[in-house]
């Protein structure tokens, strides 16, 4: 697989403090690598950096194999960004906004209509061409803010936590949008807080903490990292303690709760734990109400890692 | 590329409400203000008719020189200076009291004038008074001097008399004929409102980089998240800032024709007849406020509100000193601080102006222009330092 | 009191334009100090003229220049027509008198030698060509007897020093009430700018949509909001105005210590009550920040441009005052102008700046009712 971006021990220095620290990672050409962590882990500097809007103070950078450079304009025409803070004109409107920023990279004008109209079903726009910014409503703006950013069809785009505050119907969208781009060819780097997206789209992760690399991998891969296989929680509303002590013997137990009738218990691995339970449930005669069962999400994995939540 | 960008750029700053504003609607608006506070001053300045009021007693009949100069000076027409009334002294004190007149003329064997205050207008009167006095020590000094030297010791007093009498009629017919030989050679555009008008295109020249301070803004990733996405396109910098400057320039152009139009046409504005210069001196005004944008834009780290600020004050500053609170602030600093004006780019664009409007020659002019031009190669030369850095720090 | 506090950290954000507008009030009310020394005396006004003079000064061309220097004031220009030019146009001079070489000698030979003048025309340019006129034809008259130069000299000297007795009624200072009064004319325009600017921009920041909402919903009472933000307004804007009154005491000591000054006082106290009402209502009805400095400079710059606040009104035309007097400003400047020339203070002659205190009342009162009827509507609104 060829890799896209190549970044090695990247390190950037503010005045005191280190945003990012020895960074060395590959982007591989048609993936979607999710770029995941905490506010102020660093994503939008790795990012800035990589795209030489910011100074570094050591390491390298390569964008499908050559180096880059703010001067590197045949690797910027193949680039595509979509920043965290909606970055559009006022005074435009959808269209025309669209038009501008494709029109920095697509001169043929013929083209570049057939693409503005790409962009704008891409992100579903198409009842609000003539709208300004300011008539949109949040979701709309992140919208036309995506549009901007692919509408001249990058290979590669950097999608820096697009979804932040917007309405689920709009992020449905918009995540939609995303993997159709990748299915046309795209290579896509995508920075957020919010883990389902990364488990829903990203086929590589990497978990970044206080400027460094704290875990990469698939998806899968990572969890396995959690330590946890399964976590199972039952709605009971009368459970003899005895019973409870019982389950606590279970042999891939790691930890049992019960609170206000919610029994809660997290296996260290094993198969058929849940039917395993279930059986031992009905052969107590303890009636519960709910049972299921969940897989250990990225949090669970970056809770592991550090001993925090990754959304504070 | 460059007029993609261009057309985007124009189309930008004309829809930003507040920009055009202050750049166009504003001066208009001061522009109107001016013109109706200050079309009337120098017109009030100008000699009045004054009104006075005359003491019609008995003393004031018999002297004929009293009688016939106020006649004279008080007929309606172009040389009038006076409105008299005749009246008793009480009137004459009452309408003194209710200002109605600026003084009265009393006669009583010498004249005496009795005013409210001290002022250009009772001086006028007590110039007068004492101008026909005057004359008639003229009168009877010359004729005591001419009778010594015609008349005999054996002479009659009739005979003396007669000579004396030639001799007066002589000395009137001379001041009747009044050959003082006086030529005004006074610039004939002596309008010094005009410079309240000057330095409002000084203002709007140097207000209109507040639109190349924007469309630079637009391009730099350290101000605008716009600038992020723009420096990321591959397109060089260079040329879109570039393009990006042209449109400001043209915004920029469009309103300083608008006020010239408005003040040539509506507020009849006299701006001399040398139109090429005008032109020029426009363009060179403007592209000094347009560096000045840039300037402020490249060098300083701050935002947007902020720089916008200083452009502002900075222009204020600069028409303040060059007259626009006040025409005789720019007199004062060319007199005193020459040097201080003389980098002052508002004072160098209204003193263009003023050059062309009293001055027949254009040396001042071009010194004008190459001042302005020279300021604003300083600070594009400063500017393009600062613009060549394209990675920064932090954003 | 949270409320209160609030508004002053507000208020410290926005004292840049405060300060700048009390320089420029300050710079505005030095600069127009006239020049003349008036006491109980009648003096002459002397216009100021520059004499050129290429002949030698001797005989009748020195007896000119002294008679000149005399009744008028020289003034002192640098020895270069383009500044001379200058100051005529800038009024620093209202007369150039141009003496030609061999005046003397052609004039005494009766070839009445040409005077060239520069006049700006205005009504001390007209005093400076009379005192040159009357020189040069009593000089003409002499000249045709045949005086020899002495005699023509001592002649001249003799009759052109005729004066006659001017006897002064008014026993007012007005040339510091000159001044008093343009300061507080100008501050038409510091109290209106100000007060619009601050209290606007407090109030934008209080009534902002978001925060406005969380007002609305807290367990404050609404019309108590309203009244304390009020009262801390109207506290900034009596704390403006005694700035300025102190101000004007600094400036010109004694003479606000009088029945004058207490007028001026009283008089800018009214204004600022309406200042303070227009404020409230703009503030309560402008949302966009922006907008705000914009309305501003209009109200402020045309309400004191139209009224004579900079221009002094006598000199506007009619029709422009006309216009004026929609503007409560108009009614504060006249009443300046009025307390200016009161030498008696009876009720005749307060009589109407009594009345104009009173319309700038009512304005105050109309803008008091219009807000408080946007106020209530805005609420229900939100």
């Amino acid at each position: 697989m060829k890799n896209c971006i190549e970044v090695k021990n990247l390190v950037k220095e503010y005045k005191t403090v280190r945003a990012i620290d020895d960074l060395t990672f590959e982007v591989h050409e048609g993936e979607i690598l999710g770029l995941l962590g905490p506010n102020g882990s660093g994503k939008s500097t790795t990012i800035n950096c990589i795209l030489s809007l910011l100074n570094f103070s050591k390491g390298s950078i390569k964008i499908f194999g050559k180096k880059m450079d703010v001067n590197a304009y045949e690797i910027k025409r193949n680039i595509g960004v979509v920043f965290q803070d909606v970055s559009v004109f006022e005074e435009l409107n959808v269209i025309d906004n669209i038009d501008y920023f494709c029109g920095l990279y697509i001169k043929d004008k013929k083209l570049r209509k057939t693409y503005i109209e790409d962009a704008i079903a891409l992100v579903g726009l198409e009842n609000y061409k003539k709208f300004y910014p300011k008539q949109l409503s949040g979701g709309l703006l992140r919208r036309l803010n995506i549009a901007c950013g692919i509408a001249h069809k990058p290979k590669l785009i950097f999608l820096d936590e697009p979804t932040v505050a917007v309405d689920p119907q709009s992020r449905n969208n918009i995540l939609d949008g995303i993997e159709k781009l990748r299915e046309e060819g795209a290579t896509i780097v995508y920075t957020t807080h919010y883990m389902e997206e990364v488990e829903i789209l990203c086929d590589r992760v990497i978990i970044l903490d206080k400027g460094k690399i704290i875990a990469s991998g698939t998806c899968d891969a990572l969890k396995t990292l959690a330590n946890i296989e399964e976590k199972v929680t039952v709605e009971v509303l009368d459970l003899p303690p005895k019973v409870l002590e019982k389950i606590k013997e279970f042999k891939n137990v790691e930890e049992v709760s019960y609170l206000d009738n919610i029994l809660f218990i997290t296996y260290k691995k094993g198969k058929n734990n849940l039917s395993e339970l279930m059986e031992f449930l009905k052969e107590k005669r303890v009636n519960y109400n709910k049972i299921f069962s969940e897989r250990p999400t990225l949090n669970d994995v970056f809770l592991e890692l550090t001993g925090k939540e990754l959304r504070d | 590329m460059f007029f993609h960008n261009f057309k985007y750029t124009l189309k930008t700053l004309f829809k930003s409400k507040a920009l055009i504003f202050w750049t166009f609607a504003f001066p208009l608006i001061l522009g109107t203000f001016f013109s109706m506070a200050f079309s009337n001053i120098e017109e009030s300045e100008k000699l009045d008719i004054i009104s006075i009021a005359i003491v019609n007693n008995e003393d004031f009949q018999e002297n004929v020189a009293f009688v016939e100069a106020f006649k004279t000076l008080s007929k309606e027409g172009e040389e009038q200076l006076f409105a008299t009334q005749y009246v008793t002294e009480e009137e004459a004190a009452s309408l003194l009291n209710k200002k109605e007149i600026s003084g009265y003329l009393l006669l009583e064997k010498t004249p005496k004038i009795v005013v409210n205050t001290s002022g250009i207008y009772e001086t006028i009167l007590k110039e007068v008074v004492e101008e026909i006095e005057e004359n008639s020590k003229v009168i009877s000094s010359i004729a005591s001097y001419e009778t010594a030297k015609h008349v005999t010791e054996q002479a009659t007093n009739e005979e003396i008399q007669n000579i004396r009498n030639t001799i007066i009629e002589k000395v009137l017919k001379i001041q009747q004929i009044n050959k003082t030989n006086m030529q005004d050679i006074s610039n004939a555009n002596l309008s010094y409102t005009m410079i309240e008008f000057y330095t409002l295109i000084a203002m709007t020249c140097l207000y209109g980089g507040i639109l190349g301070m924007v469309a630079v803004n637009q391009n730099m990733p350290n101000m605008s998240s716009n600038g992020k996405r723009i420096s990321i396109s591959p397109l060089s910098k260079g040329k879109l800032i570039l393009s990006s400057v042209l449109a400001s320039y043209i915004v920029q152009l469009i309103g300083l024709l608008l006020l010239f139009l408005y003040t040539l046409f509506v507020l009849k504005v006299d701006y001399g007849n040398q139109f090429s210069f005008i032109v020029l001196l426009s363009l060179v005004g403007s592209f000094a406020g347009l560096s000045l944008g840039i300037f402020i834009a490249s060098i300083l780290k701050a935002s947007e509100n902020t720089k916008t600020g200083i452009m502002i004050s900075v222009t204020m500053l600069g028409c303040f000193l060059s007259g626009m609170m006040g025409i005789t602030m720019k007199y004062i600093i060319d007199k005193n601080i020459p040097l201080l004006n003389k980098l002052n780019p508002a004072n160098m664009i209204t003193d263009g102006f003023y050059s062309l409007y009293y001055y027949s020659t254009h040396e001042r002019f071009y010194f004008n222009i190459i001042s302005l031009l020279v300021f604003s190669f300083i600070l594009i030369f400063f500017s393009t330092l600062s613009l060549r850095r394209q990675k920064y720090d932090s954003i | 009191m949270i409320v209160f506090k609030t508004f002053l950290k507000v208020l410290n954000k926005c004292k840049a334009p405060i300060i700048l507008y009390t320089i420029i009030l300050v710079f505005f009310a030095g600069f127009n100090t006239k020049t003349s020394e008036q006491g109980n005396e009648f003096t002459a006004s002397k216009p100021d003229i520059v004499i050129v003079c290429e002949d030698k000064v001797e005989g009748i061309t020195k007896n000119l220049v002294e008679y000149l220097s005399k009744n008028s004031n020289i003034k002192e220009i640098e020895n270069n027509e383009e500044k001379r030019n200058d100051a005529l146009f800038y009024r620093d001079v209202n007369y150039i008198v141009y003496i030609p070489k061999n005046f003397r000698s052609d004039f005494l030979e009766h070839q009445n030698p040409q005077i060239a003048i520069k006049s700006t025309g205005d009504y001390q340019a007209s005093l400076a060509n009379m005192l040159l006129e009357r020189y040069l034809n009593v000089a003409n008259t002499y000249l045709e007897f045949d005086f020899t130069e002495e005699e023509m000299i001592d002649k001249l000297q003799e009759t052109l020093e005729t004066k006659v007795s001017v006897e002064m009624t008014s026993k007012l200072d007005t040339d510091s009430l000159y001044k008093v009064s343009t300061y507080y004319n100008f501050t038409n325009y510091c109290i209106l700018a100000g007060s619009i600017y601050v209290i606007c921009l407090i109030l934008s920041s209080f009534k902002n949509e978001k925060v406005l909402k969380r007002t609305i919903i807290s367990s404050l009472n609404y019309q108590k909001y309203n009244r304390i933000l009020l009262a801390s307004n109207s506290l900034f804007a009596f704390v403006l105005w005694f700035f300025y009154i102190l101000l004007s005491f600094v400036l010109f000591g004694s003479v606000m210590w009088s029945l004058h000054g207490a007028f001026y006082i009283l008089n800018s106290f009214v204004f600022s009550l309406f200042a303070l009402t227009l404020a409230f209502f703009l503030g309560n009805i402008i949302k966009n920040k922006n907008a705000l400095n914009g309305i501003i400079n209009v109200i402020a710059l045309g309400s004191s441009f139209l009224c004579g606040a900079f221009v002094p009104m006598e000199w506007l035309p009619n029709t422009v005052l006309n216009l004026a007097h929609i503007l409560p400003s108009y009614y504060f400047i006249k009443s300046n102008e009025l307390i200016k020339t009161i030498e008696v203070f009876d009720f005749a002659s307060l009589k109407s700046i009594y009345l104009n205190m009173i319309i700038i009342v009512i304005f105050a009162i109309g803008f008091m009712i219009l807000s408080s009827i946007f106020t209530s509507k805005k609420r229900k609104l939100a």
